[in-house]
């Protein structure tokens, strides 16, 4: 085992080493090249490698199941069951002739899952069965719970209930998945099971905030509605101190949004005449802000955070939060007092997908990149719940717009093996976010992800129109799918 | 440095890495479990 310490000296690593008798090698990695190049821009990172070289795992914070794989692979022992080819960009060929009337089951009612709904209803004759499962009875736009938690927008505003879809002849099923069966084709719920001749697994992440020591004590949730009303209420009733937006752990779904909370909750504190009383501090895994875009986009980030006296401290091994001394801990036990913590948990995939054999080394489904089929015939997966492997090593972020795009794609190529004419699409790895600042502005970032051998995405100069066409966006987006 | 597997790609599961190359300790018998960590 060897301790690599990004941007750390010889002597610093000595000293690490001493200090916590570590008996392995710690080395120093000071101009941070191996950490660039070998990891996806986050700590912790491991990579396995074998006696010969060869790399048998590299991943963040590793999936268990993925691990054991690898380390069996490395001592020659056969495994239990082989990980989906990470990196493939063939495209499954289909042995198997397209049903008449053929039952599409989406699973998810996300952005992913309504979009793919859509498009197919769109394609396909009535004689083709469209079935939506969602365990929530309403889609909610989420990345408007950033408005939400500042007061821009009210509940009814950002959620729509799923039961529209029956509108346009998509079945919803509000009900809860329990099994996947890929060997007899058909997923189970509490109604009942439902067969499918196409599976689209468009579940998302699933946020953990109870794996975190003292989160429910001290947190608030910024990936939950919940959360969001509940930092609400903390911001207007604050009256100074120290504000932390914590990132628990990698990966974490829309890259950008602990960025603009951060930004967002400083302007609302300057509203409210608190902020000259307020410090507000970042902690993240991360080097810098979206890793995995260039340089140049992390660092127009961190200034425009600096020059808002918000403090970043990225790198941040975060372990535990201890809510009788309110202080967040690092793994080395390093502690930050925080009076007003709001933190984004750990994401993992659904339990029903973890159960399921879909699950790749990553923790997620592995896919192939343009086509998003898995390795089981007739079985897609589209947006958080996969892991994508970019051209540069790194991942794909988990991002609304790549779901969307996805689910545009596996439409058509649904809607071309069953009707066997139209155009088959490809995902090439186009996106793009707005990423607010308050003050009523934000950025625009947007790019292709698929180039090699580093993504292209850049960054538009922050201002008052790339705001409201955020806010025209979301408009735009629940009516047209709604 | 030989960072990159052959295809010019980052690392990635399936590729070589030459760990001498990289002025890390070479592997053991059993391979070697690299972990990219950062004291506070």
């Amino acid at each position: 085992m060897v301790y690599v310490g990004p941007f750390e000296t010889a002597d610093s690593c000595r000293k690490w080493k001493e200090e916590y008798d570590l008996t392995f090698p710690v080395v120093p990695d000071e101009e941070g090249v191996l950490f660039q190049r070998l990891t996806s821009g986050w700590v912790p990172w491991s990579i396995l490698v074998g006696p010969d070289g060869e790399v048998l795992f590299s991943e963040n914070e590793f999936d268990e199941t993925g691990f054991s794989v690898a380390i069996a692979r490395l001592f020659h022992q056969e495994a239990e069951a082989e990980p989906a080819a990470p990196e493939s960009t063939q495209p499954t060929p289909t042995a198997r002739g397209a049903p008449d009337t053929a039952n599409i089951v989406i699973l998810g009612g996300g952005a992913g899952g309504v979009v793919a709904a859509n498009k197919l209803r769109k394609r396909l004759g009535p004689d083709h069965r469209i079935v939506v499962i969602d365990r929530s009875p309403d889609h909610l736009f989420q990345s408007s719970l950033l408005w939400l938690m500042v007061g821009d927008r009210r509940e009814d505003q950002i959620r729509r209930p799923l039961e529209r879809l029956t509108r346009k002849g998509i079945e919803f099923l509000h009900d809860e998945v329990l099994e996947i069966d890929l060997e007899r084709r058909r997923v189970r719920t509490r109604e009942g099971p439902i067969h499918f001749d196409y599976l689209i697994v468009a579940l998302g992440a699933q946020t953990i905030p109870e794996s975190v020591e003292g989160f429910s004590e001290m947190a608030h949730d910024l990936y939950s509605l919940e959360g969001c009303r509940n930092i609400q209420k903390a911001l207007d009733t604050f009256t100074g101190g120290r504000v932390g937006v914590l990132v628990t752990s990698m990966p974490f779904k829309c890259p950008a949004a602990p960025y603009e909370a951060a930004l967002l909750i400083e302007s609302y504190l300057r509203t409210r005449g608190v902020r000259d009383r307020s410090e507000i501090h970042l902690y993240t895994p991360e080097h810098q802000p979206m890793p995995v875009a260039e340089t140049a986009l992390g660092g127009a980030i961190v200034e425009i955070l600096r020059r808002r006296g918000i403090h970043f401290h990225p790198l941040f091994t975060f372990e535990k939060i201890r809510p009788d001394t309110r202080e967040i801990v690092a793994a080395d036990g390093h502690a930050e007092r925080v009076d007003l913590l709001i933190a984004v948990p750990p994401h993992r995939a659904p339990e029903v997908v973890r159960s399921s054999g879909l699950l790749g080394v990553s923790g997620w489904i592995h896919v192939d990149p343009e086509t998003l089929r898995t390795e089981h015939e007739g079985v897609f997966a589209i947006g958080d719940v996969t892991a994508i492997r970019l051209p540069s090593g790194k991942s794909l972020p988990k991002a609304g717009v790549f779901a969307h795009n996805e689910a545009e794609v596996v439409a058509s190529q649904i809607a071309y093996e069953i009707r066997g004419r139209g155009r088959q699409a490809r995902f090439d790895g186009k996106g793009y976010c707005w990423i607010e600042i308050g003050d009523g502005r934000a950025g625009f970032a947007g790019g292709r992800f698929y180039s090699d051998p580093e993504p292209r995405v850049r960054i538009a100069r922050p201002g008052r129109l790339w705001h409201w066409g955020k806010v025209a966006f979301e408009k735009w987006w629940l009516r047209r799918w709604f | 440095m030989k960072v990159l597997d052959e295809s010019g790609k980052s690392v990635a599961a399936g590729s070589k890495l030459m760990l001498e190359d990289l002025g890390l300790p070479v592997a053991g018998e059993h391979g070697a479990l690299i972990v990219f960590w950062k004291r506070q």
